[in-house]
């Protein structure tokens, strides 16, 4: 350990960018035993690991790096799944740049351990190895239902399946994982893991019930006369409006509706044409996470130009500076400082392009964010064929709340206790739902601590 | 004890002797010589400044025969042949009756009763007012039986009397005896003649006396606790004696004497008297032996051994005399030098580390001296016979009957032919390892849901597995760890701790010295036996029946040997050894558990005959929880004892508890003889079988687990000064925080309960919610079974940390930022705690009404009493030692240059760390570093572990270091656990007169550790005339330390403070004196609380390696810190090191700042006034503060609160050397030239040379002046540290010889000692000599006492002989002894050379191999070092006309063979260069 002196900082390679945008495969290539050892080796083993202090899940980082390190992947693959109820995933998706390695003792020059890719090494190899995490099967009498089979409903399903809980897992979509499944595009997460994670909790015992809408297919009274504990974690779906005149064209679609319409396509489902973007002109307006994963998918599906519109600059975008860097090497335009005034439309009420205006950074708001201000007179237009607005997304609210009780704050979350519990006794949720719209890693520690305290009273 | 005991208690050490006449012949001559020898060692006691108060002196004499008779025939009464005088001191007369009716129940008859004359002239105030009536009783025998059982009788009665007045605190007997008299008193030795009359009186005739001059730590000395005791005079320090103590009662359940009678024994005990001192309780137990018939010798040697058990020279018979005698009598350890006389024979015994200073003359006329000093009397070199020392662990006798002086080799030949040991040892003594095939070959086999339910149960975490089981495995040693505890005791926590977290180990500061536990391994010992105490006043063959081991920690094969004995269905019983297996498991109710287990153990001992108990928590399941091991041992060890059955059994605990050295030690410590960690064994198991990277077998890990236990065993031991396992076995060397006090008083009574708090039901509940989850099988840990720990690290959700990852960025953001927000965050989160330290249970309470801030004095005033915590340039980087030294010294604070030197060309910048530490390596500390400090900080310990030495790793020695320690690059450098110049209070007097010799200006402060008694130290300390006292936190420390010392050694700063404040003011101190807490302080709420309990000023350690970047990697030690910090490498130090001095002082003016706010709050101006005030805090009011007991730490003594003078200074004015430096002054203000000086010096006259080199360093720094600028002749015998810390261009010449501590910190010039008796047969210089030397020369032919040359880097030295231990630490300089040496040779030297002349061909068996190799010269290879010697010889003769040297040169070619050179093993180029030895 601590041989960070001696070796340096090694991201996993990466494909090259002209193999890697002909295709939705995933582009980082898995570390090898040697790199992921001699990386972890890096790890300073500090007496305040800052890396499991930042992780939501706090997971045993230090842990397992030291096991790595030690050519223990059995031990480290038992450490990585005891907190995590996903680490393959979470090594795939989380932002580490901004948790753990962004804390991480050695990220001030030394360059941090890359925690990610190692968390991703180790259950990847451990699965290859055989290794499996352990379920009693459902041992117990007591059943839970999981609405939605998202980060936060897979966690928590996890966790009462390790205590021999039975769950019953409703998802409206024809595929389980949720976000993770058509929300995070295969470049970023290569489905079969999802999938994987998706059998070993079947295996496990999960009954899963795909294409069912609570409150539509099943009525959610239905489910609290047959279940211990209800679990919701039905995300937030619904695309934040940008308020824009034009906004409304037939050729501007909000995010969510792309990334799904390709990941069906990917499936080799059906899907809605329109979302054929090849040689076109599409304009990204966002700068988060979800409008990187817009923007690369268009250059994948072969559009012409693919310009991502952002307020701030690089440095301020809320995302994974990872992603950024992976969308500009992947030839994705960036237009700073950019604020859209309205959408120009046509008169068949398509979109031709954006009106946009400069804008700089002022003095800092109370959270020591950067205002910003728009420059005057400082207008142009920019030529769009299609506009995604990824601008980040608010909670739905299904009429089963009101009508059993569950209370919602103005924004439509769910109000819980420290337990995760709703106002309604025996009702727990977590993710998204009760968060808005937040990590993986967020919904799968709600998960997490929800699966605890049902356990806790359950049993 | 009371908490108001515990202000006003005592520690003694002194100065002490005994002269006698050999051919036993009174005169008065030989009291004139003792009183004089008493007053030639006066500094060595306390003095108050009127010059008549002290602690206390005395004299125990021979019974001045003709004087007494003709006092009682003026009396009217005309004794018989046979007759005692007894001394009484009383304040109510009717005490006498009691004595003389006592007296004649036991066939005993007064004679007379005489009221002592005194002259009350010669006393001080204090003593005036506690004197008591002084009497005389002559006692005679009332027929012929009592006739023959005189002394036997005068024994028993004067127990009986003391049993009868018990209570009267002011009736003593110093003496009743028909061979010895005590004249002692609350008086000093230059008045004790003028004060007892009877010594006017030249009738007044002895023929021996021994002597004592006594240095309290307190300033509340009583009469009765003046020295001499009834048969012995002790200098030095008891640490085991609160095993003894113990032992001494198990002892008397099974005495049968020869002397006294069932029904009279009965009557005589307890053997010790109770509240008195160690030295008491030793003597106490010494005259029973005696009275008892107990051979004299034999009694001495029982109580203090020689170390045999690691002494393979050492001769077998005497070792089996020891062995045998280790059946039932242990050491009574610790620094000693004791006196004793039966009245027969008369004699001195060191003791087996030779910690203490004892000399001996014979003259011609047949006088005996021993004494702590030479030239105590005026002797003419001619009239002088021998000059000699005793040696560690040996003893010199003087049968007064045959006029015949015995010498170690005849006593010890005397005691191994008494009986034939050895013959009874073969037969009857029985060692486990004989008996086992494979001893770490067992296997456990446990299910592994049960293995894991135990670790989760007994606290073994993934986190305990890698910090301490896996290193111990690995390395064999136990782990280290950095960076202090900043984790809740055991009691405030809501986490699962181990039972024996609530226990803090203690450890020996200032008033005894720690020792080495590695380097001086040859005098520990963790031999173990089991089977009966034995009647201690027979000797049988059938004594010698013992089962033994070479350690306490049994593996399961030694347990299941030891079990066959036991075992009524194996052949190998004896009944004897017979067991049986206790289970301490229970389903719902601790205390009644406990209690039953406990009857039950006693039943079967009393009738079942079971003599080794075993406690096993073998029974451990989902059903069943256990009773915490160490409450179990404690509780029973009581109660047997309590029943007068201890002596029958020994106790083994089968534990599934121990995981490290601590909780094995606190077992041992609180009665168990043996233990066997199955839980901690078991695990090793499994992780060399599950763990592929271990990479061993089973039995090696185990092999290395136990060695590492037992080396952190010895650690434990050591830090108290004790050396073997038997003196440390039922000491209760802890402290005990947050347990009830009912839970202390019935299991653990031995030990100060702090902070009383949880009591059976709460650690019930305790246990109750661990046990339950430790079966929790719902879900989660199904994969990773173990909890992940939280007390070593961080980890979210475990174990609170006061600097976890949040503190950490608030600290960073704020020193960056400079904001207020920011500080507000911080703050923030230290309020939000929750009562995590003990100053986080009491809030504000003031009795005034808030002010307006800008009343408050400015930041300005209170920044001055910051400090940066001791650290050294070594342990971090000079960018951040700078960087700090420049903050603080911009901010108007100090910082502390830490061990480890100092660059002189920062000493005139604002780089000079204004204090300069001394510590116990003595690294970099020259006249000019001295010289250039405000302060200078004496660290006796270190929160992060008091009681042990340090280790520089070469490799972090850089040439920078190696520059400013006088080494060189790449040397490992170790620093002693002790001073080797403080073993003893009187010592640390010593060095503060040196420190304030060599730099008049500078504060002395001495830093402590909290623990309980440190109060008691503190008061000392000041009476040393130190004049500030820092009370560190034993959770402090940002230094490497071995993690069972960061984490349980010392306790919190608050304790320590409270008491140490509230001593002083009981003692009437504290307004000599300032005091500083150092430990975990971050915010203004810490630092003023920590100003109401007591504290004037602030040290900040942790925090500052924060402010500066560091982030708690808690990695110090391996020199990779990423940060830069606490590391050597260039590449770390010049890329990653973003330390600012702006950082610094924008965190230390926000707090500042926090520090006006509240004092503004609490409507006070200043801070000065607010020290003490502890009455301005309130324990919090709700359940769980209410818990605990505070009230100590808010007692408020009456008195002043804070230091009122700007000097403590010592009572010697050394106006010697003040008269020497007004002659030398012309030369040094105008070096040119040379002058000579000329004086007769005496022992009075200590630390000669040091003020004159002070006064030329602040000049010229360390160069000093050309070489033979100042010429000092003297004459004479010289104090003690003759030529401390000596410049460049100042040579003494002294004709005559010199005490202890000669050339102590010498940097230049010389010291030429030539006395008339030389040769290694006469000694010509005391102990500890060259101690921390980095240059000059020192040529004494004579021989000198132990530890030559301690820790030298420099200095050139010659010598004819030398001590115990020569050279240990050296890293530098060349030695030559030119005749024999003791023991242990170069333990620790890791640098320089030694030459020595071994004609005997006996010296390769002195050295400790471990570091160093001896290799001959006379070979090609030697050629050079052969002629550097020869050259060196030369100049030796040149300076003092060496006898031995001549010889040796006139045939140097044959007499070459006989020479050793002593190097380092990786010593690869010879540092020979003719000015001295780097």
């Amino acid at each position: 350990m601590r041989e960070f002196l001696t070796t340096s900082k090694i991201d996993p390679k990466k494909r090259l960018v002209v193999e890697r945008t002909k295709d939705f495969n995933e582009i980082y290539e898995p570390f090898d035993k040697h790199s992921a050892r001699a990386q972890s080796e890096r790890c300073i083993q500090c007496g305040d690991p800052f890396c499991l202090n930042k992780c939501p899940l706090h997971n045993f980082i230090p842990q397992w790096l030291k096991s790595i390190a030690q050519k223990d992947l059995e031990f480290a693959f038992k450490l990585s799944n005891e907190p995590s109820p996903f680490p393959e995933v979470m090594g795939r998706v989380c932002p580490h740049d901004r948790l753990c390695e962004g804390d991480c003792t050695l990220n001030d020059g030394h360059g941090a351990i890359t925690i990610g890719s190692i968390e991703t090494f180790i259950t990847t190899e451990g699965f290859k190895a055989g290794l499996k995490p352990d379920f009693p099967g459902v041992t117990t009498d007591k059943k839970v239902a999981v609405i939605g089979s998202g980060p936060a409903g897979l966690s928590v399903a996890t966790y009462l399946l390790r205590s021999g809980i039975g769950v019953d897992m409703y998802e409206r979509e024809d595929r389980a994982g949720g976000l993770l499944t058509y929300g995070i595009p295969n470049f970023k997460l290569d489905k079969k893991i999802v999938q994987h994670r998706v059998d070993l909790l079947l295996e496990a015992g999960l009954n899963l019930h795909l294409n069912c809408n609570i409150g539509g297919d099943v009525a959610f009274e239905d489910l609290t006369r047959s279940h211990d504990a209800i679990f919701i974690g039905i995300g937030a779906t619904k695309a934040k409006r940008a308020s824009l005149k034009g906004e409304d064209a037939n050729n501007v679609y909000s995010a969510m509706e792309y990334l799904t319409a390709i990941g069906k396509k990917n499936f080799g489902k059906k899907y809605d044409k329109a979302f054929d973007f090849k040689g076109l002109k599409v304009v990204v307006i966002g700068g988060g996470d979800t409008a990187m994963d817009c923007v690369r998918t268009a250059t994948r599906e072969g559009a012409s130009q693919v310009t991502c519109l952002y307020r701030r600059d690089a440095a301020n975008m809320p995302g994974s500076s990872k992603e950024y860097k992976n969308a500009m090497e992947e030839g994705v335009e960036f237009s700073f400082f950019s604020s859209p005034k309205q959408i120009l439309t046509n008169s068949k009420n398509i979109a031709t392009g954006i009106e946009v205006i400069k804008t700089r950074l002022s003095s800092k708001d109370e959270s020591g964010r950067e205002r910003i201000e728009q420059i005057k007179s400082s207008e142009y237009n920019i030529e769009a064929d299609v506009i995604i607005t990824a601008l980040g997304f608010d909670v739905e609210v299904p009429p089963f709340y009101a009508s059993n009780g569950i209370e919602t704050n103005e924004w439509g979350e769910i109000v819980l206790d420290e337990n995760h519990q709703s106002t309604t006794a025996g009702i727990y949720a977590g993710g998204d739902c009760y968060r808005g719209a937040d990590l993986v890693v967020s919904a799968a520690y709600d998960g997490r601590e929800a699966a605890s305290a049902i356990v806790k009273s359950l049993l | 004890m009371t908490y108001s005991d515990l202000l006003r208690s005592s520690r003694d050490n002194c100065g002490f002797g005994l002269i006698a006449n050999i051919d036993n012949t009174p005169s008065y001559q030989t009291l004139t010589r003792a009183i004089t020898a008493l007053e030639r060692m006066m500094h060595r006691g306390a003095i108050a400044a009127d010059g008549k108060s002290g602690d206390g002196s005395g004299l125990l004499l021979s019974m001045p025969r003709e004087f007494m008779r003709s006092v009682a025939i003026k009396g009217g009464v005309e004794l018989p042949d046979l007759f005692a005088v007894a001394t009484l001191f009383t304040k109510r007369k009717n005490r006498l009756d009691t004595f003389c009716d006592i007296c004649a129940a036991n066939d005993l008859k007064v004679v007379l009763k005489r009221e002592v004359p005194i002259d009350t002239e010669a006393l001080g105030e204090q003593a005036l007012e506690s004197l008591p009536h002084i009497y005389h009783m002559f006692v005679v025998p009332n027929s012929i039986i009592s006739t023959q059982r005189f002394d036997a009788l005068l024994y028993l009665s004067r127990k009986e009397i003391e049993h009868a007045l018990f209570d009267d605190d002011d009736f003593y007997i110093p003496s009743m005896s028909s061979r010895m008299i005590s004249y002692k008193g609350l008086v000093m030795p230059t008045h004790i003649k003028e004060f007892f009359l009877d010594f006017q009186d030249e009738q007044f005739k002895i023929s021996f006396s021994l002597f004592h001059q006594r240095f309290s730590t307190n300033t509340l000395p009583k009469w009765k606790l003046a020295q001499p005791f009834r048969s012995i005079a002790h200098n030095g320090e008891i640490n085991s004696v609160e095993a003894n103590r113990f032992n001494v009662k198990v002892k008397s359940e099974s005495i049968k004497s020869e002397v006294f009678s069932r029904k009279e024994l009965d009557r005589l005990l307890p053997i010790l008297q109770q509240d008195m001192s160690d030295s008491a309780s030793a003597d106490n137990f010494f005259e029973f032996l005696i009275v008892n018939g107990m051979d004299f010798f034999k009694a001495a040697r029982a109580v203090i051994p020689a170390p045999w058990q690691n002494a393979p020279h050492m001769d077998p018979d005497l070792r089996a005399f020891y062995e045998y005698h280790s059946t039932v009598f242990e050491a009574w350890d610790g620094p000693a030098a004791f006196s004793l006389t039966d009245g027969r024979y008369i004699g001195c015994v060191l003791d087996r580390n030779g910690l203490r200073p004892s000399k001996y003359v014979i003259t011609h006329d047949n006088t005996l001296l021993i004494t702590s000093e030479y030239g105590v009397i005026d002797l003419r070199e001619d009239e002088i016979k021998e000059r000699g020392r005793l040696q560690s662990g040996e003893m010199i006798g003087l049968d007064l009957k045959f006029a015949r002086v015995l010498k170690d080799t005849q006593i010890n030949d005397y005691l191994k032919s008494s009986n034939p040991y050895m013959k009874w040892l073969n037969t009857h003594m029985i060692y486990l390892q004989e008996h086992v095939e494979d001893q770490y070959g067992a296997k456990y086999n446990i299910d592994q849901d049960l293995l894991i339910a135990q670790q989760r149960f007994y606290n073994i975490t993934q986190e305990v597995i890698e910090q301490v089981i896996e290193p111990m495995i690995k390395e064999g040693k136990e782990a280290v760890g950095s960076m202090g505890d900043d984790t809740p005791l055991a009691a405030f926590s809501d986490k699962q701790r181990s039972f024996s977290d609530f226990f803090k180990q203690k450890f020996a500061q200032v008033t005894n010295p720690p020792i080495d536990p590695i380097r001086e391994k040859v005098v520990m010992s963790l031999n173990t036996g089991f089977g009966e105490i034995h009647n201690i006043l027979d000797e049988l063959p059938s004594h010698a029946s013992r089962l033994k081991a070479i350690s306490p920690i049994l593996t399961q094969e030694k347990l299941k040997v030891l079990k066959s004995f036991g075992d009524e269905e194996s052949p190998c019983y004896e009944a004897h050894y017979k067991h049986a297996v206790f289970e301490t498991t229970y389903k719902t109710d601790l205390k009644a558990t406990l209690d039953a287990l406990t009857t039950k153990v006693i039943k079967s001992v009393k009738k079942d005959g079971i003599r080794i108990v075993m406690l096993s928590d073998d029974g451990f399941s989902s059903e069943l929880k256990t009773i915490p091991m160490l409450l179990a041992v404690g509780r029973i060890n009581q109660e047997l004892l309590r029943y007068n059955i201890r002596h029958l059994v020994s106790i083994v605990a089968v534990t599934n508890e121990v995981v490290d050295s601590h909780s094995t030690a606190s077992l041992l410590a609180y009665g168990a003889s043996a233990v066997h960690p199955k839980l901690l064994f078991a695990t090793v198991e499994q992780l060399v079988e599950s763990r592929s990277y271990l990479q061993l077998s089973t039995s090696d890990a185990h092999k290395s687990v136990l060695s590492a236990l037992n080396g952190g065993l010895l650690k434990i031991m050591s830090k108290m000064g004790i050396s073997t396992l038997a003196s440390y076995r039922n000491s209760s060397l802890f402290d005990v925080l947050g347990l009830s006090s009912q839970i202390v008083d019935e299991c653990f009574c031995d030990s100060h309960a702090l902070i009383p708090g949880l009591g059976y039901s709460d650690i019930d509940k305790r246990i109750q919610k661990v046990h339950q989850d430790s079966f929790d099988k719902r879900g989660f840990g199904s994969i990773f079974p173990l909890k992940i720990g939280g007390f070593y690290k961080f980890y979210n959700g475990s174990e609170y940390h006061d600097f976890g990852p949040d503190i950490i960025h608030a600290i960073h953001d704020l020193s960056r930022s400079a904001k207020a927000s920011d500080y507000a965050k911080l703050r923030g989160l230290i309020a939000g705690r929750d009562r995590k330290f003990i100053r986080d249970f009491f809030e504000f309470k003031s009795d005034r009404k808030s002010i307006p801030i800008d009343r408050v004095e400015s930041s300005k005033t209170i920044l001055k009493r910051f400090a940066s915590a001791a650290m050294s340039l070594g342990s971090i980087s000079p960018e951040a030692h700078e960087c700090i030294a420049e903050a603080m010294n911009e901010l108007g604070g100090q910082s502390n240059s830490g061990e480890g030197g100092e660059d002189a060309a920062r000493f005139k910048t604002n780089k000079n760390s204004k204090i300069k530490q001394v510590a116990s390596g003595r690294f970099g500390v020259t006249p000019a570093y001295l010289r250039s400090a405000e302060e200078i900080q004496i660290k006796v310990a270190q929160g992060a572990k008091p009681g042990e030495g340090g280790q520089l790793p070469g490799h972090k020695v850089t040439p920078l270091i190696a520059q400013l320690r006088h080494t060189v690059a790449g040397v490992t450098l170790i620093s002693p656990p002790p001073h080797h110049d403080i073993y003893s209070i009187e010592d640390l007097a010593q060095l503060i007169f040196d420190l304030k010799q060599v730099n008049p200006k500078a504060t002395i402060a001495v830093k402590l550790v909290s623990t309980a008694g440190v109060g008691t130290i503190a008061v000392g300390v000041a009476k040393a005339y130190a004049d500030k006292i820092i009370i560190s936190g034993g959770d402090g420390g940002t230094g490497a330390a071995p993690l069972t010392s960061i984490k349980f050694a010392g306790n919190p700063w608050e304790l320590g403070l409270s008491e140490a404040h509230n001593a002083l003011k009981a003692n009437g101190l504290r307004e000599l004196v300032s005091l500083q807490a150092d430990g975990g302080l971050k915010c203004g709420i810490d630092v003023v609380k920590a100003a109401l309990m007591g504290s004037e000023s602030f040290a900040f350690g942790t925090s500052v390696l924060t402010i500066i970047g560091c982030k708690m990697l808690r990695i110090c030690h391996v020199n990779r810190c990423s940060v830069g910090i606490a590391t050597q490498n260039e590449k770390l130090r010049n890329e990653h090191y973003k330390g600012t001095v702006e950082q610094l002082k924008n965190y230390f003016m926000l707090l500042a700042e926090d520090v006006r706010e509240i004092l503004a709050d609490l409507g006070y101006e200043s801070l000065e006034q607010i020290v003490g005030r502890s009455d301005l805090l309130k324990v919090l009011k709700d359940e769980r503060s209410n818990k605990f007991d505070f009230s100590n730490i808010l007692h408020k003594e009456s008195g002043v609160e804070t230091c009122q003078v700007d000097s403590n200074h010592p009572f010697d004015n050394n106006s010697f050397e003040h008269g020497v430096l007004d002659e030398a002054r012309s030369i040094i203000k105008k070096p040119s030239g040379s002058i000579r000086i000329t004086r007769e010096i005496c022992n009075l006259n200590r630390s000669f040379g040091a003020l004159i080199s002070g006064e030329i360093a602040q000049y010229y720094g360390d160069k000093g002046l050309k070489d033979g600028s100042i010429n000092i002749e003297l004459t004479g015998i010289a104090g003690q540290a003759l030529g401390a810390f000596l410049i460049n261009g100042v040579n003494i010449y002294l004709n005559g010889v010199a005490n202890d501590y000669i050339g102590k910190g010498m940097h230049g010039g010389k010291i030429i000692i030539k006395t008339v008796h030389s040769g290694e047969e006469f000694s010509g210089g005391g102990n500890t000599c060259l101690y921390g030397a980095t240059g000059g020369k020192l040529y004494l032919n004579a021989a000198v006492g132990e530890r030559f040359a301690v820790r030298n880097s420099g200095a050139l030295a010659i010598v004819e002989g030398t001590g115990d231990n020569a050279c240990e630490y050296m890293t530098g300089g060349i030695v030559v002894i030119l005749g024999s040496t003791g023991i242990n040779f170069g333990a620790g030297m890791t640098g320089g050379v030694a030459f020595i002349y071994d004609e005997e061909h006996n010296f390769i068996e002195n050295v400790n191999r471990e570091l160093v190799e001896a290799v001959r010269i006379d070979t090609d290879d030697g050629d050079e070092a052969r002629h550097y010697l020869k050259r060196l010889l030369k100049e030796y003769i040149d300076e003092t006309q060496s006898n031995k040297a001549e010889e040796i040169l006139s045939s140097f070619r044959t007499q070459i063979r006989n020479f050793w050179l002593v190097r380092p093993k990786n010593l690869t180029k010879l540092p020979l260069s003719q000015e001295k030895g780097d």
